[in-house]
């Protein structure tokens, strides 16, 4: 147990030194350690096999330890507004991620039209908040609701089709999506919807600074404990549907149709849901990522968004709930972090998917086999 | 009491017959074998029995009910299993999965226990691991023990087990098998007879249809044979009587071999 | 209901845009027929072939070279060569290693790939966010036919266009390697026991879905008298969808397919109000339509699964 907790307590360490660190010194000693790290791992089994066994041995309390760790992180982020924004925002393509997992991964359905459905979840709330004056814990829960019918009154007739048509729909529909937000006057045109109202419970507003256990933390914090706990939800709920019969069906159907048809399962239902489900997460980031900034428009949610949360799952791992969560923590930050490549990062991210997909197709963290705990 | 019964059930693919009115009665608890050359509509026969294809003409009884025009998968919940020429199965599932799935159709539990009921589905699949662990320790027990490693590791002939095993699962009253003792060597074919023997004494009610170009096997195993050819079934019996039948022996050995 | 004229101009307007989309569908049709994979970056390619086309004219003009004939020939055969050199390389790189494992590795790849080559070409060309003119190199006016304008640059571009579809049919239909293609789109394994070069087959497969759409690519160029770097995602998606309307693995329905898309394009855009803003929206929406009804194509598609 205690090696789970020193190993995860030095990644947390590193991380953030890596994320604060201004000075190239520091910056190089943790990149220095990371490698240093890496290396013995690649290089050592014993080591290797001693960290799988104090995992897997204390499962629960790695995930503990974990879900402490993310916890403190708004603290050792604390002096830098911006990069709990982009630590929030990871956590939100965790949520989304799970989503559109479920759907590629889990069910073999290529949706990409994944920025899209995120779309049709900030639209909802932008347009019910603003137009509608419906406050906005009212508005997020409808967001994922609509990405949800949408979904399955586009594509109820699709989903009997094979799986490079299903792909070419979804890109047809996130480019139809786009152009009509661009081109709608109630949707805000080219301008978006401006002035989202930010997330009031129960009288406390999601934009006051947060002061806990007198430390002040920057406002952003609010919408990153708020968004940790989504993600963790998204995550636990994910896992008990892939690790049930809905997920093994999935799986089956995905590997080989046939099969599952001739073993009784009724592909059309189980298409739907995970499609539902998986639609209704990634309305959900969306939604959240409305409330959050406060104001969106079509460039944020086109074609280029559904290919990088693509890159999420494909780095993580297809069909790999954990994975997801790797893929998203690696991703999301590190563009931002090496402001020199952002130029590149969309270059970047294709060329890393077809790296990955040529030399570890299965990603960083390879779904296990089901187990069913 | 008969369990399935076709009448002139005809396939059609664009100008090709595949099935060309085919009558065919299987009865409760019996073993037919059915035989013929490669294309003779063997398996256009099971395809079309599961529901994959949609006949041209005639009709399929499967105790007293019509199947045509149900979806395969349905006609699974009704009792039909099978297993594949080339196996279909889920490589990178685990054995127990690939059991699991047979049982799917039964399951209980829904979504909501799944999410947040979970010891009620923990519970359901725990049964259900215990019945595929008997289903496979029926043939080996090493399978139960590498029931959690993915079935892409396991030897052809576990493999063939594993897809039996699903069939079984799912509790049918008719079991189609498509060649299974494809591939095999001499050695492996008797384990599959024995196989077979078992399937037999752990379900003796259970009706079977096996297609095989074995003749070992199939009369090892079936009292009843038919044979099939440009898909019409040409002769019926047993085996003895089929194998020595004239139209049989033309239609394996050509007009040349049978007067050899 | 717009005049008669109006809806005539438009069907021929269709028909010239309808011929550059049937060269980037038989691109995809090919490759569907060789190596069973939906290639998604063959749209990029498509834009890389006009950005290509458009260097070397800005090279040539530089030179001092202003024949519009040389220009344009020289144009035409360097993009062809240097896109069908892309195109190979990609395939070599990225597509065949994956076609044996499951088909969303494929097109994640391809995908992938098709994002490379369009960031690539976004960063590397000078100010490469912004759409690039064209030069204008085609003459000018146009006669009147039966209340149609007809410009003499569109009947050029129409008749490329159709010269390329003639060399395709010629190509596939009467030299060995044409049959090679048609032979492994049959049937790889007896293709190859035939004494087919397997990765020769493909390599040329390539070679010339990349060089024909490299020829759409310039035609595009002349016509639209730009080029834009995001153009290849439209032009991909639209290509594919007339290759699957013609029916994937299916040359002359892929033409077919392109044609009629074309002409359904530019007729919806002139029927439905705002249209040439909702233009593309059509032309997804027409995709998604045409794919609910008939998956397979009007003219069939190559294979059917194996039970």
């Amino acid at each position: 147990m205690i090696l789970v907790l020193a190993s995860e307590a030095v990644l947390f360490v590193l991380a953030v030194a890596g994320i604060l660190a201004e000075r190239p010194l520091p910056l190089a000693a943790t990149g220095g350690v990371l490698a240093a790290l890496a290396l013995l791992l690649r290089f050592s089994p014993k080591l290797r096999g001693a960290l799988v066994g104090a995992f897997t041995a204390h499962r629960t309390g790695a995930l503990a330890g974990a879900a402490v760790f993310a916890v403190l992180l708004p603290f050792a982020l604390r002096a830098s507004p911006y990069w709990t924004f982009v630590a929030t925002l990871a956590l939100l393509y965790v949520t989304i991620g799970q989503g559109l997992n479920f759907q590629i991964g889990t069910a073999g359905l290529i949706n990409l039209a994944g920025a899209a459905f995120a779309g049709l979840g900030g639209y909802t709330v932008g347009l019910l908040t603003v137009t509608g004056g419906w406050p906005a814990w009212l508005a997020l829960p409808l967001g994922p609701v609509v990405a949800v019918a949408v979904g399955a009154s586009l594509f109820v007739p699709i989903l009997k089709t094979r799986g490079h048509y299903l792909a070419l729909v979804t890109i047809a529909f996130v480019f139809i999506f786009n152009i009509l937000m661009n081109n709608f006057e109630f949707t805000g045109g080219p301008q978006g919807i401006k002035n989202i109202p930010t997330l009031q419970v129960f009288g406390y507003a999601f934009t006051t600074r947060l002061t806990l256990f007198g430390v002040a933390l920057p406002a952003h914090a609010n919408f990153y404990f708020a968004a940790l706990v989504v993600a963790g939800l998204t995550t636990a709920v994910i896992r008990r549907l892939h690790d049930s019969w809905l997920g093994l069906a999935l799986n089956t159907l995905r590997d080989d149709e046939i099969a599952a048809k001739c073993s009784g399962v009724s592909i059309t239902r189980a298409k739907l849901t995970a499609f539902s489900v998986g639609n209704f997460f990634i309305g959900l980031g969306g939604a959240f990522y409305a409330l959050m900034v406060g104001f969106i428009s079509p460039p944020d949610f086109d074609f280029g968004y559904s290919l990088i949360m693509l890159s999420v799952i494909i780095i993580g791992g297809v069909d790999s709930i954990p994975g997801v969560v790797l893929g998203a923590c690696l991703l999301l930050p590190l563009p931002e972090r090496f402001r020199f490549l952002h130029e590149y990062r969309l270059l970047l991210y294709g060329v890393v998917i077809l790296v990955m997909l040529l030399y570890r197709p299965q990603g960083l963290w390879p779904a296990a086999v089901r187990r069913y705990r | 009491m008969t369990l399935l019964e076709t009448r002139g059930l005809t396939v059609r693919f664009g100008g090709l017959v595949a099935l060309d009115g085919v009558d065919l009665e299987v009865a409760e608890g019996e073993t037919v074998g059915v035989i013929g050359p490669n294309g003779s509509g063997k398996t256009t026969l099971f395809n079309t029995l599961t529901g994959l294809y949609a006949p041209a003409a005639g009709a399929i009884a499967f105790r007293g009910r019509d199947l045509v025009g149900i979806e395969p998968h349905l006609i699974a919940r009704l009792g039909i299993a099978r297993t594949f020429q080339a196996s279909r199965l889920c490589l990178g599932l685990s054995v127990f999965d690939n059991v699991l799935i047979g049982m799917h159709a039964r399951r209980r539990t829904g979504l909501l226990d799944a999410v947040v009921r979970r010891p009620r589905l923990r519970a359901e699949i725990h049964e259900a691991i215990a019945r595929a662990s008997h289903f496979l320790g029926l043939f080996n027990a090493d399978l139960v023990a590498r029931g959690w490693e993915r079935v892409g590791q396991l030897p052809q002939i576990d493999r063939r087990r594993v897809e039996i095993c699903r069939a079984l699962a799912s509790v049918p009253q008719l079991l189609l098998l498509d060649e299974p003792s494809a591939g095999m060597n001499p050695e492996e074919t008797a384990e599959l007879m024995k196989d077979l023997q078992i399937v037999r004494e752990e379900m003796p009610g259970l009706s079977i249809v096996i297609i095989e170009h074995d003749m070992f096997v199939i009369e090892g195993v079936s009292r009843r044979v038919a044979a099939f050819n440009y898909g019409r079934k040409i002769a019926e019996g047993p085996f003895a009587a089929v194998a020595a039948h004239e139209e049989v022996r033309e239609a394996y050995l050509g007009k040349e071999g049978v007067r050899a | 209901m717009p005049p008669i004229e109006l809806l005539l101009q438009q069907a021929w307007n269709g028909l010239m845009l309808g011929a550059m989309y049937a060269l980037i569908a038989v691109g995809f049709t090919l490759f569907f027929g060789v190596l069973d994979v939906i290639h998604f970056s063959h749209g990029d390619i498509f834009m890389l072939g006009a950005f290509a086309g458009l260097s070397v004219l800005a090279g040539l003009a530089a030179v001092g070279l202003a024949q519009p004939l040389v220009l344009l020939a020289l144009a035409f055969v360097a993009a062809i060569v240097i896109t069908g050199a892309v195109g190979v390389a990609a395939e070599r790189a990225c597509v065949k290693p994956l076609a044996r494992s499951s088909p969303l590795m494929t097109l994640l790849a391809t995908l992938s790939l098709g994002l490379v080559i369009r960031e690539a070409v976004l960063i590397f060309y000078p100010r490469g966010a912004d759409p690039k003119p064209f030069p204008r190199l085609l003459p000018s006016g146009g006669f009147e036919m039966g209340g149609v304008l007809i410009r003499y640059d569109n009947l050029i571009i129409l008749a490329i266009g159709f010269a390329a579809m003639v060399a395709v049919d010629r190509i596939i239909k009467g030299t060995r390697m044409g049959a090679a293609i048609r032979a492994v789109a049959q049937d790889p394994e007896a293709a190859q026991m035939m004494g087919v070069n397997l990765g020769r087959t493909v390599d040329a497969t390539f070679f010339l879905g990349s060089g024909l759409a490299a020829v759409a690519g310039i035609l595009t160029g002349l016509y639209y008298s730009e080029v834009h770097f995001i153009m290849g995602i439209t032009g991909g998606v639209i290509g594919f969808s007339a290759a699957a309307i013609g029916g994937l693995g299916n040359v002359y329905g892929a033409i077919l397919g392109g044609l009629l898309f074309g002409v359904l394009q530019t007729t919806a855009a002139a029927l439905i109000p705002r249209g040439s803003e909702f233009r593309d929206v059509v032309a997804f929406a027409v995709v998604m339509l045409f794919l609910v009804v008939r998956p397979s194509g009007i003219l069939g598609e190559k294979s059917v699964e194996r039970v």
